[in-house]
């Protein structure tokens, strides 16, 4: 029996659409979970996948991934290399862990809507795999810093932080329900597979990846450099899709639903990727700055995709480019200043040789940014450590739910961006933010963020210690500075001098 | 006498912040309410200035002795709290 190559019955295989005889089109498919905005089902068979994959071939390449992963794993516990690191290192390990390995275990439920509901077969195929991968992500993701929880309490929130109403943890719900948990398997596929994923996980996976091997963490490296093996495959999903929205006379929808996702990626990113990159690692291990980082992955290889599939960039395109001298900074200084309220030990990241290397890659950095840590490190220096924490809490914005931040000292700039709905006062941190929640209001309004619970009197008391209790941090778990202040020691010198 | 919810944009400073105050207050005290979690922490103080209160949605710049409960602001409404000669 002569065997065929799989070029020649590869799109058979996958052709699984049928007419049905027993339901209705409509019952099969439903417009809100296939979300196929009217386009008849025969132009959804053109979707045409890049990569063409079999359940065989997925299985042997998924297994010898794993098994690489796991062996670099297994002969380098020995080297308790979370012992020797340093502490801003192990705070990244641990906020990465706390703010993806859930996530990606409820991403399978995205992949999921898409491999029932779409369509498109290419589409159903892919999502199949896709959503194996993400039960793999969050199985690895959570067995990888298991071995570290003797250590201390922290490491737990890779499991615990999405089971809480810690505010980091709320965001990055409130980002992913909207783009993967609650939307069609079409919205799924530009969101979460076009924006988030071909836009923003690179940044997670491959300069992280590149920060861990510079410093030695060849666990976390292999780790992560497997995972981005099948994001690079899934994310493809959302292109095809894309192109026959395009087709059909659905481009505003399929911009729409982009401009949404990649500023809400963004956002996120910039309270999580961008702290660690510029503060957390330690200096002489930062392949690039996130700026620099972002410029290069995201920014032009995102326009080189819009532009291909006929789409313009978002139309808050400079202000996306002008926030990233910008939010990071903010963000980082906010993490560290409020630092018991995360689960991680925030690195200030702030001596005088890091100072130089900001200003560096971020001219002004030092008469803005600077000047609010010069009014801290006097602090320290001088015996006042309780003003260098929280006595209330940031304004959140309703849409990131992070804080509302601009930059400080000689280019002070913070600005809200209010926005009164139905008689409730709303507050944004930019104007992307406040136009997401305009494009669809009905569905964000009835959201509380963190400030709003506070105010409607569900944290109590409603002091710091009721505001972590809320959180679920206990004792053990607050973040504290990552090195214990020993970073203060130049300037302290400086002051006895 | 109530007490009210504000967003303090504090010149200078990076972040808003909620700030409690109450209606009964004048701007001279809510200023000085916001600065508790601003001036000395991440903005050093101006020799010389004295801090007014500012709407931050239409620039209008409060009587230092207007109670706050006077001036039609919404609660949790943004307010500038900015270093001024007079």
């Amino acid at each position: 029996m002569t065997i065929l190559n799989q070029a020649e019955w590869y799109d058979i295989s996958r052709q699984t659409t049928w007419t049905p005889k027993y339901v209705k089109e409509e019952e099969l498919f439903p417009e809100e979970m296939s979300g196929a905005r009217g386009i008849p089902l025969e132009k959804w068979a053109a979707y045409d996948e890049p990569y063409k994959v079999i359940y065989s071939d997925y299985v042997n390449t998924q297994r010898e991934k794993d098994a690489g992963a796991y062996s670099v794993k297994a002969a380098l516990e020995r080297a308790n290399f979370v012992d020797e690191a340093d502490q801003g290192w192990v705070s990244t390990l641990k906020a990465h862990y706390g703010a993806i390995a859930v996530a990606e275990y409820a991403a399978s439920t995205g992949e999921a809507r898409m491999a029932r509901f779409s369509k498109a077969p290419g589409n159903r195929n892919m999502a199949t795999f896709g959503m194996l991968d993400e039960v793999r992500h969050g199985q690895i993701q959570l067995y990888f810093p298991h071995e570290y929880t003797e250590r201390d309490r922290q490491w737990d929130w890779a499991h615990k932080a999405y089971h809480t109403n810690e505010w980091g943890a709320i965001a990055a719900r409130h980002m992913f329900d909207d783009m993967m948990m609650t939307r069609d398997a079409i919205s799924v596929a530009i969101m979460l597979t076009f924006a988030f994923e071909t836009g923003f996980t690179n940044m997670q996976f491959l300069a992280l990846a590149s920060d861990a091997a510079e410093g030695g963490d060849h666990t976390f490296a292999s780790l992560i450099s497997s995972i981005q093996t099948d994001e690079a495959r899934h994310a493809q999903q959302g292109g095809p899709a894309l192109k026959i929205l395009l087709e059909n006379g659905k481009k505003e929808d399929a911009q729409r639903l982009i401009d949404v996702a990649f500023w809400r990626s963004w956002k996120l990113f910039s309270v999580l990727t961008g702290p660690m990159m510029d503060y957390y690692t330690p200096a002489e291990h930062r392949s690039q700055s996130f700026k620099e980082f972002m410029q290069e992955w995201i920014i032009g290889q995102f326009e080189r995709q819009m532009q291909d599939i006929g789409l313009d960039t978002p139309w808050y395109w400079d202000e996306f480019i002008r926030a990233l001298d910008e939010t990071h900074h903010g963000m980082h200084l906010g993490v560290w200043y409020w630092r018991p309220t995360v689960w991680w030990n925030p690195s200030a990241g702030v001596t005088p040789d890091d100072r130089d290397w900001l200003e560096e890659k971020y001219p002004g950095w030092n008469s803005t940014w600077g000047k609010s840590w010069d009014v801290i490190i006097d602090n320290l220096a001088n015996g006042r450590p309780e003003l260098t924490g929280p006595a209330t809490l940031p304004m959140i914005c309703n849409m990131s739910n992070i804080p509302i931040v601009g930059t400080p000292g000689d280019g002070w700039n913070v600005v809200d961006y209010p926005l009164e709905y139905e008689g409730r006062l709303y507050h944004f941190g930019s104007e992307p933010d406040r136009w997401i929640f305009e494009q669809e209001p009905e569905r964000y309004k009835g959201h509380l963020n963190f400030i709003d619970r506070f105010l409607a009197g569900m944290i109590q008391p409603a002091d710091l210690m009721g505001g972590l209790q809320y959180m679920g941090l206990a004792p053990g778990e607050i973040g504290d500075d990552a090195h214990n202040y020993a970073w203060m020691a130049a300037y302290q010198k400086e002051a006895a001098e | 006498m109530a007490l009210f919810p504000i967003s303090s944009n504090f010149e200078d400073d990076f972040v808003l912040q909620l700030v409690p105050v109450d209606t009964e207050n004048t701007m001279d005290e809510v200023a000085e309410a916001c600065a508790v979690h601003s001036l000395n922490r991440r903005v050093a103080p101006r020799e010389g200035k004295i801090l007014r209160v500012r709407r931050s949605s239409d620039g209008t710049v409060f009587p230092r002795d207007m109670k706050l409960g006077e001036a039609g602001l919404m609660p949790t409404e943004t307010v500038d709290i900015i270093f001024s000669d007079v």
